[in-house]
């Protein structure tokens, strides 16, 4: 397959206060983006543990853009918590050989419409000359943060 | 178990129907809606799968409520706008149809399909196809869910003493409603109260405030705390905790009285903001401000009106000078342009128009007019805008007394300059004498400043209420919900949310106290189900969501019995503080606590939904 031919499956979780009315805003603004772009409504992005990302990868989702809403978030301490997470997941996609540039989190504001643009077609851009993701290469990396969260469970029940 | 890609598998007899709308043609004229229906038709579980030209019409949400009747359908999706506009419409018909009216997902076809890939058609129209998929996924893994039931504080707490503020108080003291009114200033009645004669119906705004208050007073059901503002605020809907300090000029003894001690705490079900505006503040050298004497703002002007005296030959005596001619400048502050003007503090220019300036002016400078004979009147506008009922006629009798009119272009505002025995200049290229370059000697400067926002402070600062991009407070829709914002339980009354005149912010007062009544017409509130929940099988008490939740008592641990009948600690959400932010969820190692209605299993539904959608379909259905 040419580089050109690959069309990269794009997911972008987009916030409900912040980055999915953003999209909606690009679109009653008649912007165009690629159709491979595809926005699913989430209260806060928080809510995803690592594997869910890494699932995405091992399933065939070729590059993901987390739309939070950066400082505007509207529950206390979620941003923080969401960059830690993701600062931690893409330490363990480079050392597992999963190419960090897939993985992107950014803010986005209701009417941030250049901003949506920008984002979406950067990453678009960089993933098509990544090519599609290496699927079993996320799976190892998702099994093993699904181990990591297992072996909590057995020390604590161990220790009760 | 979370080892598996997607725990639980949906145990009844799955039966969607799908509902692609054309939106006439906003969709259709782009997406392939047929072989979007055909294709979403091949998914499993898909019961049945219609194009109707507008979903929302009385006609296509009939369909949905027949449909779900007739065809058993126990699932329901629409592809159409932005989940914005309608999702709370077709959630509303799939429960007429009687059915749970959380089984219900909402695609967005419009917004994020064909408006923002008009020239990808093909493209567009597969991104439907998989958009459907995903959202048939996520049903698959939909339960039925109730609407929170919380208790309810009967009381509202209006910020902001001026007309919006005292008149949304009136309005629901009269309902029986108790009220709360703070305003930060030492009396009420806000900007109006200054104003020497208000159009359209003329008499003095201190009248007008006067009797608003009689009006308040008579009303046990309202109690008013001047000199007083909101120092914290937290809680939602139906139980608003907030507590007020002293601004400088309130009263301690009649704090202490009507709150007890300090700190000064009260309860509240809403909340009503009035905070109303502030006039446009000119720079140091906009237009001479602060530069020349004889240069003032329009406020300055009307508050200066009272003391002025006729002196012979019909002018102006104020302040020891006397004036012969006056000129007025429109626009000041507003319909700025980007490169012409310089821009405010923050960076953006004041491009929107501040609606109550034109007649304000024009009524004032007839005023001059009738009240001092012998003075000129020039008034330098761009455009004339007294849109009310009755404001023309103030226009027209401004010409008629006399008052010259000159008209500038945006692009090129008149110039206010020095000129010789202390009078000051101002230039213009006027429109009306198809660019004639026009100077005028005159005594005094009058500054038509706009409206910007007043200081909400705090409350806004806590409950982050949205802001336009012009800075005012933003209610969720123009036209469907205008006094209400994104944040429930608050509501928008006067100038906070935009320039008005005192009609406009009477009726948005009107309308926020009568949306606060019927919220605080009940005991009780109905809160979104979208909360945290546990499954009380599955969590280990190991209380890593614990550590995760910032906000105070939203989750617990309590003592339940094991299945074995052992004591054990299991999490316990309490979804009148929950947020439904779900920072619980990530750290949960057994899936135990999820978000209603946006679980993980859901989000994995989707995401398959999305990679495993067909592309074509046979059947087509017409609804
Ligand atoms: C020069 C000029 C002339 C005008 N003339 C007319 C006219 O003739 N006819 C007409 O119809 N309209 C006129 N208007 C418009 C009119 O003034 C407004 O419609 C009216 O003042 C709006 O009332 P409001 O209650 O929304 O705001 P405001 O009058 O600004 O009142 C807001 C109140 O809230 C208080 N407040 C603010 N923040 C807080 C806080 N955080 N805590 C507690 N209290 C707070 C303020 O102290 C103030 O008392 C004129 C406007 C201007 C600028």
């Amino acid at each position: 397959m040419s580089s050109e031919a690959f069309i990269p499956k794009i997911l972008v979780p987009a916030t409900v206060s912040c980055a999915y009315p953003g999209a909606d805003a690009v679109g009653k603004a008649h912007l165009k983006y690629p159709t491979n772009i595809d926005i699913i409504r989430v209260p806060s992005p928080v809510m995803f543990p690592e594997d869910f990302y890494l699932g995405c990868f091992m399933k065939g989702i070729d590059g993901i853009l987390i739309a939070g809403c950066g400082s505007d978030c509207p529950f206390e301490g979620a941003y923080t918590k969401l960059t830690k997470r993701i600062d931690g997941l893409v330490k363990k996609m480079r050392a597992g050989g999963l190419e960090i540039e897939r993985l992107r989190l950014t803010a986005i504001c209701t009417v941030c419409v250049k901003a949506f643009l920008k984002e979406v077609n950067q990453l678009n851009d960089k993933v098509k000359a990544l090519g599609p993701v290496n699927r079993d290469v996320a799976r190892v990396l998702w099994e093993a943060s699904l181990r990591e969260i297992r072996e909590g469970i057995e020390t604590e029940t161990a220790n009760e | 178990m979370r080892t598996e890609e997607n725990n639980g598998v949906p145990g009844e007899d799955i039966r969607i129907g799908v509902y692609v709308c054309m939106c006439g043609g906003n969709i259709s004229d782009v997406i392939d809606v047929d072989r979007v229906a055909a294709a979403v038709g091949e998914i499993a579980g898909v019961t049945l799968a219609k194009v109707h030209p507008f979903m929302c019409s009385d006609p296509g949400q009939q369909t949905i409520t027949e449909d779900i009747k007739t065809q058993k359908l126990n699932r329901v999706v629409v592809a159409s706008c932005s989940p914005f506009l309608h999702e709370l419409t077709f959630r509303t018909a799939v429960g007429r149809g009687g059915l749970n009216p959380y089984l219900y997902e909402h695609v967005n076809i419009r917004e994020q399909g064909s408006w923002s890939h008009k020239d990808d058609p093909d493209g567009a129209t597969i991104k439907a196809i998989r958009l459907i998929a995903a959202a048939i996924g996520k049903l698959r893994y939909a339960e039925p869910l109730e609407q929170i039931q919380i208790s309810n504080f009967r009381r509202a707490l209006v910020i902001g003493g001026g007309i919006a503020g005292m008149r949304s108080a009136v309005d629901l003291g009269k309902r029986g409603i108790e009220v709360l009114l703070v305003e930060k200033e030492p009396s009420l009645g806000g900007w109006v109260k200054e104003w020497e004669e208000i159009y359209p119906t003329g008499g003095k705004g201190a009248e007008l405030i006067r009797r608003l208050n009689e009006e308040l007073e008579r009303l046990n059901e309202v109690t008013v705390l001047k000199g007083v503002r909101v120092s914290d605020l937290s809680g939602f809907v139906g139980n608003y905790n907030v507590t007020l300090e002293n601004a400088g000029a309130g009263d301690e003894a009649e704090l202490r009285e009507v709150l007890g001690n300090a700190p000064y705490r009260a309860q509240a079900g809403a909340i009503i903001v009035a905070a109303g505006f502030e006039p446009y503040k000119p720079r140091a050298g906009e237009f001479g401000y602060e530069s020349f004497p004889g240069v003032v703002t329009l406020p300055e002007f009307i508050e200066g009106l009272s003391e002025m005296q006729i002196h012979p030959e019909g002018r102006i005596f104020w302040r020891g000078r006397t004036v012969g001619s006056v000129a007025f400048i429109h626009c000041v502050g507003s319909r700025q342009i980007e490169g012409v003007h310089e821009k405010q503090d923050d960076g953006k220019i004041n491009d929107y128009c501040s609606r109550t300036c034109c007649t304000a002016i024009v009524r004032n400078a007839a005023l001059i007019r009738e009240r001092f004979p012998g003075v000129h009147v020039y008034d330098f506008y761009q455009d004339i805008r007294t849109y009310g009922r009755g404001h023309e006629e103030i226009y027209t009798s401004a010409a008629n007394t006399g008052v010259t009119f000159l008209r500038y272009h945006g692009e090129q505002p008149p110039v206010v300059e020095k000129g010789a025995d202390g009078a000051l200049l101002v230039r213009c290229n006027d429109r009306l004498t198809f660019g004639e370059e026009i100077e005028a000697a005159v005594d005094m400067v009058v500054l038509g400043v706009g409206m910007t926002p007043g200081a909400v402070g705090k409350v806004s600062e806590v409950l982050k209420l949205p802001v336009g991009a012009d800075r005012f407070l933003q209610e969720v829709h123009p036209k469907l919900r205008p006094v209400e914002v994104s944040v429930n339980g608050v509501f928008l009354a006067g100038t906070a949310q935009g320039p008005m005149n005192i009609e406009e912010a009477f009726s948005a007062a009107g309308a926020a106290a009568a949306k606060a009544s019927i919220l605080l017409n009940n005991s009780t509130v109905q809160l979104d189900p979208f909360k945290a929940n546990v499954d009380d099988e599955s969590c280990i008490g190991c209380e890593r969501c614990l550590s995760e939740c910032v906000y105070t008592g939203a989750l617990v641990m309590k003592e339940a019995k094991g299945t074995d009948g052992s004591t054990c600690r299991k999490a316990v959400v309490n979804p009148g503080l929950c947020v439904g932010c779900g920072a619980c969820v990530a750290v949960c190692p057994t899936r135990a606590i999820y978000v209603n209605g946006w679980t993980l299993s859901q989000y994995e539904a989707m995401v398959d939904g999305l990679l495993n959608a067909p592309r074509e379909g046979a059947r087509i259905e017409n609804a």
